[in-house]
């Protein structure tokens, strides 16, 4: 059971990885990326470390808005 | 090259699955040597409930100490580079085709105002609290407690439009407060020197009340000061952003 559940997060976070490396507009990447560190926090309760996942939980947040801070002096487009 | 790169990196998980030892292996070398004197040990010294504080803060105590100061260093570093005022102007954001956004209201106008400071603000503060002061016996600990604290004074400053924020601090004024983190800790180490003991071994603190206690008092110290350098350096990089980036200037 454990196996499966980490099996499908795993599976969860190639694919998100790949949607930000792809992603057109800066913005996308960044909201991507919230939920990239939402699904690591659910890793690490399901291996055991919910200490860590409590600090991943509130570190996510917080690196979150620095990024959409600092998106608002860059050109949010790419190529 | 590339290709060289993707088989590299496609393989060497594959390899490393059947090398490494299986999660919660009782055998493994990790968990065979040191992780057994703490389980058997962690309580008679340290008289901590919560194995992972007493690891963190007690017998690894000089490893925090330094991961404090890491995080101190790196607000100074990003108010550094963001305090240096260029020579050549950068592009402002208005320089940029604008993509305006219609779809919807800047934050602090979807956000109800009056709730996020009557309510949810000081919620996360009391939960702030009641995670540094029970993180010696839950889950938790200094520094989630300082992540929350930041992150208050971050909502406060996102969902809030004014022109004066309650709290007016200015980028040093909040480098001063973080590095008044690691202060508070290595002070915690260096009374211990009074009692006679080794830097930071907490029972040997100059009170007089039981072991126990002292290993208590010393830990709850220690994280305190986790709290504050933390809180105050996600405050300085928040301000040092700020100064340089205006995103109060227009509605979207």
């Amino acid at each position: 059971m454990t196996l499966i559940l980490e099996a499908i997060l795993l599976l969860g976070l190639i694919g998100i990885t790949v949607a930000i490396i792809f992603g057109k507009d800066l913005m996308t990447s960044v909201v991507i990326y919230c939920a990239f560190s939402f699904i690591t926090m659910f890793l690490y309760i399901v291996m055991g470390a919910p200490d860590v996942a409590f600090t991943e939980a509130v570190i996510g947040v917080i690196s979150t808005v620095f990024f959409i801070i600092i998106l608002r002096s860059v050109n949010r487009k790419t190529k | 090259m590339t290709i060289i790169m993707l088989i590299v990196v496609i393989t060497v998980p594959f390899i490393a699955f059947d090398v490494l030892p299986a999660i919660g292996d009782p055998e493994s070398p990790p968990n065979s040597h040191v992780s057994d004197y703490y389980i058997e040990h962690a309580i008679d010294e340290c008289n901590s409930p919560n194995m992972v504080t007493a690891v963190i803060v007690d017998y690894r105590a000089f490893d925090t100490m330094f991961e404090t100061t890491v995080m101190f260093l790196a607000g100074i570093s990003v108010v550094l580079i963001m305090a240096n005022k260029p020579r050549r102007r950068i592009p402002s954001p208005g320089d940029f085709k604008r993509t305006r956004n219609t779809g919807g209201t800047p934050i602090y106008q979807t956000i109800n105002k009056d709730v996020m400071i009557s309510t949810i603000e000081p919620l996360i503060l009391i939960y702030a609290m009641y995670v540094l002061f029970h993180g010696e016996v839950s889950l938790g600990g200094g520094f989630q407690a300082g992540a929350l604290i930041g992150m208050t004074y971050l909502l406060d400053v996102m969902a809030v439009k004014r022109d004066k924020p309650i709290m007016n601090l200015t980028k040093f004024m909040s480098a001063a407060i973080a590095g008044l983190g690691p202060f508070i800790y290595a002070l915690t180490g260096i009374i211990c020197f009074i009692g006679g003991g080794l830097y930071l071994q907490y029972n040997k603190l100059p009170f007089n009340i039981h072991e126990a206690e002292l290993h208590s008092i010393g830990i709850t110290a220690v994280e305190i000061g986790v709290t504050i350098g933390v809180a105050g350096t996600i405050i300085t990089i928040l301000n040092a952003l700020r100064e340089r980036i205006s995103f109060d200037d227009d509605n979207d």
